[in-house]
């Protein structure tokens, strides 16, 4: 490794980073998901600071009952802060949990997050990909009731669908509930659970070259489940702070207390300090898995130099046979040719022996009918 | 597979928090995340051979990156232009970067320099391939990018203008690589050629729609910034001096060039614009360098080359389905090699089945022939024979001397 021993500006390069990313916003999708009145509207209207989502009429509620369906609700919006641009999509599952019979119930919602990897998959494959359309889910919150217990059959099979699609985070919501000491137990049996099912939730990467930030992150990491307490409202603590949080005659328990709940953690985790690690996340991880899956049940396979080379050598191997099996071909015809010419050389021979039997007969002939003429000749006068 | 999921039209309301959420943090996530991932940049320098390249190189880096050529008179001179890359681990307050410098030696070093540009463009583009290569293969966590995302080309300090070959090259390239033209040598010229040498300069490239890299302005840039880019662009092409040894001047170690008249300092920006292309390459542009690449240099090329290929909006060159083409391809090769070897053959059997047939009915005609001329000779010979037998005088005796008529 070579050191240069004055500046030459590669110190630079993280700032120019910076600058990109700020100029170029980002895109953020979360998705929540829990029975009706777990909270989830309230939760995201106090993550973001702002109303993101109209709560839904009482009435209509539980009117589905009937028709059984799990909906998908997106919320698209535009947020600007210090001059960074997010698109934020919010995907929220009304309807879930709330039926008598909830088999099945997460189908649609694990559908919906493997059709927005298709989605990208294809988009990807275009010729032109300006403008790709994303939605592929970076955070998916999923919310436990407090019931003070342990994860009930449904969840278990929800959050085991989920993480392996999404980075999935446990969330106890109406922490308020519970008691600190039944709330450290009830966590306790959720992760505990979470581990005996083998489910993959989302674990935030903690070292860190900052001593301080590896702390914060260690806690951010032990924290989980999160426990949280959501409230839009500004109210007066005895000591007379303004804060978000819920008044009850005993007190009021404090949206962004560390003491109260983990809401300041979750906040950090889903955006202050890895927002830009649940994105990486999501695309480098979970829709890589999703899209080499795909590929590989659509039949395909990497190029990879061994299958080449393998490739190669058979078709070198069917060209060799076809030319063995002409030369063999060859060689029988060849054979058979050689055959015939001998044929014909022991014709000849034998015709040629019969031609000379006929001749030597002829020449015999001669002899005799010359001995017979001689004394003829010999008698006869001389000229 | 359908051809399109339509993804339903959702309306984008604006938002304004009522608190400080902290999205705005995301730059500092992703800043802190690069430095822990480095950085990685490859840079390819084309110009004749002797106008400093190396030593630019070398200067910029504040580094080796080049160790000292030798220069050797015997050595043949190369008869083609050779792609070189050398890789370079740099480290700077803590920050990594891997350089990768694509070198061209042999470039305009030949008396026909007319397709000088080729080797060069089929580098840029091959690397553009490997690249959609990676891209669409099943598993791409192990993905590098080694595509050029910035092209200094050296022009030499002529005085006149571009040379026909500069205008040919950058023609070629500026749509496959950030082009950054560079005077080299500019000790070789006066404050006010160099003046008008860049004037002519930038005149040529305006008139023959050459794209050079600029740049980007974007409209939340901060005046600073802003000043700083337009100081850059208005230094366009950069007269650079390279000079990687020290020497001292007023007591005072510069890098530079000493004359009988003075000495150049290469970090002095009255003396050269070293120090602005060093700021644009380096530190305020390098990313954006990249960022050009990917977004737009690479895209096209991508894009161009599946519609050319009739892939639209297929699967991006499926292996599998490219093994199928190939295997294909064999197949008809194979039938069509197995096709012309039978007929080959049958022709050849069909040939040597007559002539062997021709032979045996020859043979058997000649023997036919000379047969019935010898059974004729004996009848006649066996005659002669009973008349002189019962004492008669016979005619005149037949003397057939006729060849023995043996077939050879």
């Amino acid at each position: 490794m070579s050191s240069p021993n004055n500046f030459i500006g590669i110190a630079n390069l993280p700032n120019q980073r910076h600058k990109i990313v700020s100029r170029k916003g980002a895109h953020f999708t979360i998705m929540v998901v829990g029975e009706s009145g777990a909270g989830k509207t309230t939760f995201i209207n106090t993550l973001f600071a702002a109303l993101m989502r109209e709560y839904q009429n009482e009435e209509k509620r539980f009117q589905k009952q009937l028709e059984r369906t799990v909906e998908i609700e997106i919320i698209r919006a535009e947020i600007e802060e210090k001059g960074f641009n997010v698109q934020l999509t919010i995907i929220d599952t009304p309807g879930f949990g709330d039926y008598v019979n909830n088999s099945d119930c997460w189908v649609p919602i694990v559908e919906f997050i493997d059709e927005q990897h298709l989605n990208y998959m294809k988009q990807e494959r275009k010729a032109n990909r300006r403008n790709i359309d994303d939605m592929r889910v970076h955070a998916c919150l999923y919310f436990i009731q407090p019931t003070g217990h342990t994860l009930k059959p449904l969840d278990i099979e929800v959050m085991k669908q989920l993480g392996s699609r999404v980075n999935l985070i446990p969330v106890i919501s109406k922490a308020d509930t519970i008691t600190r000491a039944d709330l450290t137990a009830f966590k306790n049996r959720i992760l505990d659970c979470i581990k005996f099912h083998n489910i993959n939730v989302f674990c935030p990467p903690i070292q860190s070259d900052d001593e301080d930030t590896t702390r914060r992150n260690t806690a951010i990491a032990n924290a989980m489940p999160y426990a949280v307490i959501g409230s839009e409202q500004d109210v007066v603590t005895p000591d007379g702070r303004r804060v978000k949080g819920r008044q009850y005659l005993w007190g009021v328990a404090e949206v962004e207390n560390e003491e109260h709940c983990d809401f300041k953690k979750l906040r950090n985790l889903l955006i202050r300090t890895h927002m830009d690690s649940l994105i990486s996340t999501t695309e480098e991880v979970h829709y890589e898995d999703y899209r080499a899956n795909r590929l590989t049940k659509e039949g395909r396979t990497d190029d990879d130099p061994q299958v080449r080379k393998l490739f190669d050598a058979k078709m070198k191997e069917e060209e060799d046979a076809l030319r063995k099996r002409f030369t063999e071909q060859v060689r029988t015809e060849e054979s058979k040719f050689r055959k015939w010419e001998q044929e014909l050389i022991d014709e000849r021979d034998r015709l040629n022996k019969d031609l000379e039997a006929e001749h030597s007969a002829v020449q015999a002939l001669k002899a005799e009918i010359e001995a017979l003429k001689s004394p003829v000749q010999a008698r006869s006068p001389r000229k | 597979m359908s051809a399109e999921v339509e993804q339903p039209q959702i309306p984008i309301v604006k938002k304004k928090p009522n608190c400080f959420v902290g999205f705005a943090n995301l730059p500092n996530q992703v800043h802190r995340k690069s430095i822990k991932k480095g950085f990685q940049f490859t840079l390819m320098v084309v110009g004749e051979s002797g106008l400093g390249k190396s030593t630019l190189i070398n200067t910029l880096f504040n580094t080796s990156v080049y160790p000292n050529k030798e220069h050797l008179e015997a050595e043949e001179p190369p008869k083609t232009i050779k792609i070189e890359t050398i890789t370079t681990n740099l480290e700077e307050n803590g920050i990594k970067l891997k350089l990768n410098v694509i070198d061209t030696p042999g470039f305009g070093d030949f008396v026909n320099n007319e397709t000088s540009w080729k080797p060069i463009l089929e580098e840029i583009e091959t690397r553009f391939d490997l690249y959609l290569e990676q891209e669409n293969k099943v598993n791409r966590k192990k993905i590098v990018d080694e595509r050029v995302h910035a092209c200094l080309y050296f022009i030499a300090p002529t005085g006149h203008s571009l040379k026909p070959l500069d205008i040919e090259f950058m023609k070629r390239l500026h749509h496959r690589v950030n082009l950054i033209p560079v005077i080299a040598k500019s000790d070789l010229l006066t404050e006010e050629e160099v003046a008008g040498f860049k004037a002519r300069i930038m005149e040529d490239i305006s008139y023959n729609k050459i794209q050079i890299y600029r740049p980007p302005i974007y409209e939340n840039d901060d005046p600073e910034t802003l000043q700083e880019n337009k100081e850059i662009v208005l230094r366009m092409p950069f007269a650079v001096v390279g000079c990687d040894k020290e020497i001292e001047m007023k007591k005072k170690k510069v890098r530079g060039r000493q004359y009988p008249w003075g000495i150049i300092d290469v970090d002095n920006e009255d003396h050269c614009d070293f120090i602005k292309l060093r700021q644009m390459l380096i530190r305020t542009h390098m990313e954006e360098l990249r960022e050009y690449t990917n977004e737009v240099l690479y895209e096209n090329y991508r894009s161009n080359k599946l519609i050319a290929s009739g892939n639209e909006f297929g699967d991006g060159g499926n292996p599998l389905a490219r093994f199928e083409e190939e295997k294909r391809a064999h197949e008809a090769k194979m039938t069509k090699m197995e096709a012309e070897m039978k007929m080959v053959f049958q022709q050849k059997v069909q040939e040597k089945k007559n002539k062997l047939m021709q032979s045996d009915a020859d043979l058997h005609a000649r023997h036919k022939e000379m047969k019935e001329k010898l059974v004729n000779q004996r009848r006649e010979l066996e005659e002669t024979k009973r008349q002189l037998e019962s004492g008669a005088r016979p005619g005149t005796p037949e003397k057939s001397r006729k060849g023995k008529g043996y077939f050879k």
